[in-house]
């Protein structure tokens, strides 16, 4: 990946204007697939770029982004920095990092080469929504697609940084519609992986079909407290709704809940989460952060107890730590803080174990963005699964709210898993939970 | 901003390929965000958005792809990419151009692209901080944003449109956090619209702070919320995000084509009650939901959905109407180059009504006040719907009795149409951004206070 030619333009007008700053550019080809009525209804190609330039002079930070690399868009990226930084505040904690570093990506790990032709992908698309269409129930696909992208981040500075990295991301997905009797059910999933030679159309397929139309005659519950386990992807979708409280920026804007807890006990002895950005399974996999930290382990809560908050260097600074690696920036947003790959270790509980007795198994939680309060964890959701006993489900679920709060709740883990799954987005890795006393409504 | 004659090239390159129709939509947006934490400034964060989206429609199949780059060159080069697969003796022509500017022009007072006035929302964003906390010490922080983007776009196609136009969008918003040292809580109060920094004339610092300051303060002496089956009065204005989510986007032909909507064989047929008349308009003044032309270069219109509980119109985009047969209604929309267009909302809402706000309290044994709602989602294919309420009260024996805190409304589309039971007549609009296939676009809710007979209240008491 060649170094971009402006670049070097770009660094010195910021070192003429008595400034540092680091650049981060974000590239994009891609290809995506929908199918509709046995044929191919939308193709869709893209090739972007985009640049984004954080500056800081007299302490004073100015972000600007940019579309075009012609050389007066890049003297206009430069005087629309400086211009913001005259009117931010003094910010002793946040700089540019002396980094002489190099870090390169493996492409033979994170960008294979393709290994589907166009024909191929287009056929995908298609036997996806033929294959669901053979379900009885199945009615039609309002949301499928098939895709393939290449995502290219490239960070320098006037600290010496040159990082770069690359990754190519296929992609299947299905939101399958089930009819029967003027009753209407529909599901989602989804699967990733590096090649398209690597995704599997008929897991997929039997997962969206069979979860749409065992819903069809899904009921809700007694209103009542029950034992709830999240199946993974609502589980992963529950911990990032409340990641604020792992946020060590959140702590220094004061909005934390956990921002005086660190050694002290905030979840069951059962629940050890640690932050894993080198597991390349995952495609949460970060080499380096967006400061061009090179990421390492990060142990988060061991046994219950909090180890530590998640920094970039400018929290890391104003608390007068050491920056964990887990700067996030777009080329548009200002620094801040996020996790790569949460990773919660195995438990002891057997799959028998876990789901000995009574209890929800809650597959589909709607309204997460909306129904959840992060400062205070309280969250209500709309909520769908089954009503199992040892294991078995007994009756399909939907028209019910879980309710609770879940800062209290990681105080309730009644078991963990001993067996830990990636996330559909492979993003974060855990075993299921159970939780007790969780408030149903139906 | 794309000289004619490339337009000309590229279009005529897509129809040798054998398209039946092609366009362009060139898009050049100025940025600029704002943020503020108490009374420092945070972020100032500016930037430059080009790009060109090109599309290709072959029967109903549509082919779609982007670049940053102008030249000829590059667009054919995106065309051939596109249509390698498609490719067919070309059977139309295309169409001399014939500029068009739209009948309707929303110009800025105070457009970013000549006036950044950083000083003045600066000093905007510090006098709603102090107000919100004033008079009391239990507002520990504010955060304050304002956003103003000047986008502009020209559509060209193959039948021979040209068409551009300048929208101007500009927000602000306040938030407070009221905390008692043991628990937190938010409120927050936003203005926006379809103009340039003179936004701000629409409502003082000072009141926006304040608003923000109670909303946060009966937040924080909020009650758990019961849970059940009960009624509901939703308050006006931002609670119509409840019709927009649960019944508008069931609407778009985006849903009715691929029959994906609960209402897609519904036209004429009594979906809500009689109570219930809707609209979605895109030709009001200024308001932020509101396009003088649609992102494929159509004049937008006033589309009433339902009149008196009849299902009467649906939003329609160029596929949707090839799909569906319904007459386009200036409703084709993306939130940028980087998207096709696809039907949807612009501002929605329900119509007043003549039932008065006390009656319907006075009406409910047991049941909740939902004053202002937050966000939501639903599923087009069901037609099932969550949302959040973010100032709710409990309402027992016809009266007010305490405030609520995380509280969820969960119900479907067709179920709560024909729940409402009374509606209002102080029918407000509220702005918010709405997420579907064709990216987050400017959208206003609104609606008068209204009564829901029964609706499903996801509580934790």
């Amino acid at each position: 990946m060649p170094r971009p030619n402006y670049i070097d333009t770009l660094l010195q007008q910021v070192t003429d204007a008595g400034a540092t700053a680091d650049v981060l550019i974000d590239e994009q080809t891609s290809l995506s697939l929908k199918a509709r009525d046995g044929q191919l209804e939308e193709q869709a190609v893209s090739d972007t770029r985009l640049i984004g330039l954080r500056l800081i002079k007299d302490q004073k930070v100015g972000l600007a982004f940019s579309e075009a690399t012609d050389a007066d868009a890049i003297s206009h990226l430069v005087e629309q920095a400086l211009l913001n930084a005259r009117f931010a505040k003094a910010d002793k904690h946040q700089r540019i990092l002396d980094n002489p570093t190099e870090l390169h990506s493996d492409d033979a790990l994170l960008c294979p080469p393709s290994d589907l032709g166009d024909a191929e992908r287009i056929e995908l698309a298609l036997q996806l929504e033929r294959a669901c269409l053979e379900y009885p129930s199945i009615k039609s696909l309002p949301y499928n697609g098939v895709s393939e992208s290449i995502r290219t981040r490239q960070l320098y500075s006037t600290g010496g940084l040159s990082a770069q990295t690359r990754q190519r991301v296929n992609a299947l997905y299905a939101y399958a519609l089930a009819e029967r009797d003027e009753t209407t059910a529909m599901a989602f999933k989804g699967q990733v992986a590096r090649t398209g030679g690597q995704l599997r159309l008929n897991p997929l397929v039997h997962d969206a079909c069979t979860e749409a139309e065992r819903m069809l005659t899904g009921s809700p519950v007694k209103s009542g407290y029950y034992s709830v386990i999240f199946e993974r992807d609502a589980q992963q979708s529950l911990f990032d709704v409340f990641s604020l409280c792992l946020s060590g920026k959140s702590a220094m804007e004061g909005v934390n809940p956990w921002r005086d807890k660190v050694g002290q006990s905030v979840a069951s002895t059962l629940l050890t989460l640690t932050d894993q950005p080198l597991l390349k399974e995952g495609f949460g996999y970060q080499l380096f952060d967006a400061e061009g930290i090179a990421c390492q382990p990060t142990n988060i809560i061991t046994e219950g107890r909090l180890e530590s908050l998640l920094h970039n260097s400018l929290t890391a600074n104003y608390f007068n730590l050491t920056t964990t690696g887990h700067a996030q920036r777009s080329p548009k947003s200002a620094l801040g803080v996020g996790a790569h790959q949460l990773h919660i270790a195995p438990g002891k509980a057997s799959h028998s174990d876990l789901t000995s007795g009574d209890y929800l198994e809650l597959t589909d939680l709607q309204g997460t963005h909306s129904g959840a309060n992060a400062l205070s964890g309280e969250f209500s959701f709309g909520a769908s699964g089954y009503l199992c006993r040892n294991g078995e489900r007994l009756q399909p679920v939907r028209g019910i709210t879980v309710a609770g709060n879940f800062y209290q709740m990681l105080n309730r883990i009644e078991a963990v898993g001993d067996e830990v799954l990636w996330d559909w987005q492979c993003g974060d890795l855990m075993p299921l939970l159970r939780f007790g006393d969780v408030v149903i409504s139906g | 901003m794309l000289n004619p004659a490339i337009a000309r090239r590229v279009l005529d390159h897509a129809l040798s390929q054998g398209a039946d129709f092609a366009d362009l939509f060139i898009e050049r947006q100025l940025r600029q965000n704002l943020s503020t934490l108490l009374d420092d400034v945070e972020n100032v964060t500016s930037g430059l958005e080009f790009g060109i989206g090109i599309r290709l429609v072959y029967g109903y199949q549509v082919l779609y792809g982007y670049t940053n780059q102008a030249s000829a060159e590059a667009l054919c080069k995106v065309i051939d990419q596109l249509a390698a697969k498609d490719r067919r003796d070309p059977v139309t022509t295309a169409v001399a151009f014939d500029f068009r500017a739209p009948s309707r022009h929303y110009s800025a007072q105070i457009p970013l692209s000549q006036d950044a006035a950083l000083d003045a929302k600066i000093d905007y964003l510090r006098r709603a901080d102090r107000a919100a906390r004033t008079r009391s010490e239990q507002i520990v922080r504010t955060m304050g944003v304002v956003m103003q983007r000047e986008q502009r776009i020209e559509v060209f196609n193959s039948e021979g449109l040209h068409t551009q136009d300048t929208r101007h969008y500009c927000r602000a918003m306040i938030t407070a956090l009221a905390s008692d040292g043991q628990q937190q809580a938010s409120g927050r109060e936003d203005v926006g619209g379809l103009v340039g920094w003179e936004v701000h004339q629409q409502s003082a610092p000072e009141k926006m702070g304040e608003e923000a300051q109670r909303q946060a303060l009966v937040n924080l002496g909020a009650r758990p919320c019961p849970s059940g089956h009960m009624p509901v009065v939703i308050g006006n204005g931002f609670g119509g995000v409840i019709f927009h989510e649960a019944c508008g986007h069931l609407l778009e032909t985006t849903a009715v084509a691929k029959k994906a909507s609960v209402f897609h064989d519904k036209m004429g047929e009594m979906i809500a009650h009689p109570s219930v008349s809707a609209v979605d308009d895109g030709t009001i003044d200024r308001a932020w939901g509101s396009i003088a032309i649609d992102d494929e270069g159509m004049e937008t219109q006033r589309t009433q959905l339902i009149q008196n509980g009849k299902l009467t119109g649906f939003l329609v985009d160029r596929i949707g109407s090839e799909q569906t047969g319904y007459a386009r209604t200036g409703s084709g929309r993306r939130e940028s180059y980087r998207y096709a267009p696809a039907s949807r909302m612009r501002n929605t809402f329900i119509e007043a009504g003549k039932d008065d706000f006390d009656d319907m309290i006075a009406s409910i044994d047991r049941g909740i006040y939902a004053a202002r709602m937050g966000g939501g989602s639903v599923q087009p294919g069901t037609g099932e719907f969550n949302f959040a309420v973010t100032e709710g009260y409990y309402v027992e024996n016809g009266k007010v009795q305490y405030p609520v805190k995380a509280a969820t409304l969960i119900s479907t589309g067709p179920k709560v149409l024909r729940e409402i039971s009374m509606v209002g007549s102080d029918l407000a609009l509220a702005c918010g951004m709405c997420g579907s296939v064709s990216g987050a676009v400017p959208t206003t809710v609104g609606q008068p206070a209204l009564k829901v007979n029964d609706i499903l209240v996801g509580g934790n008491a």
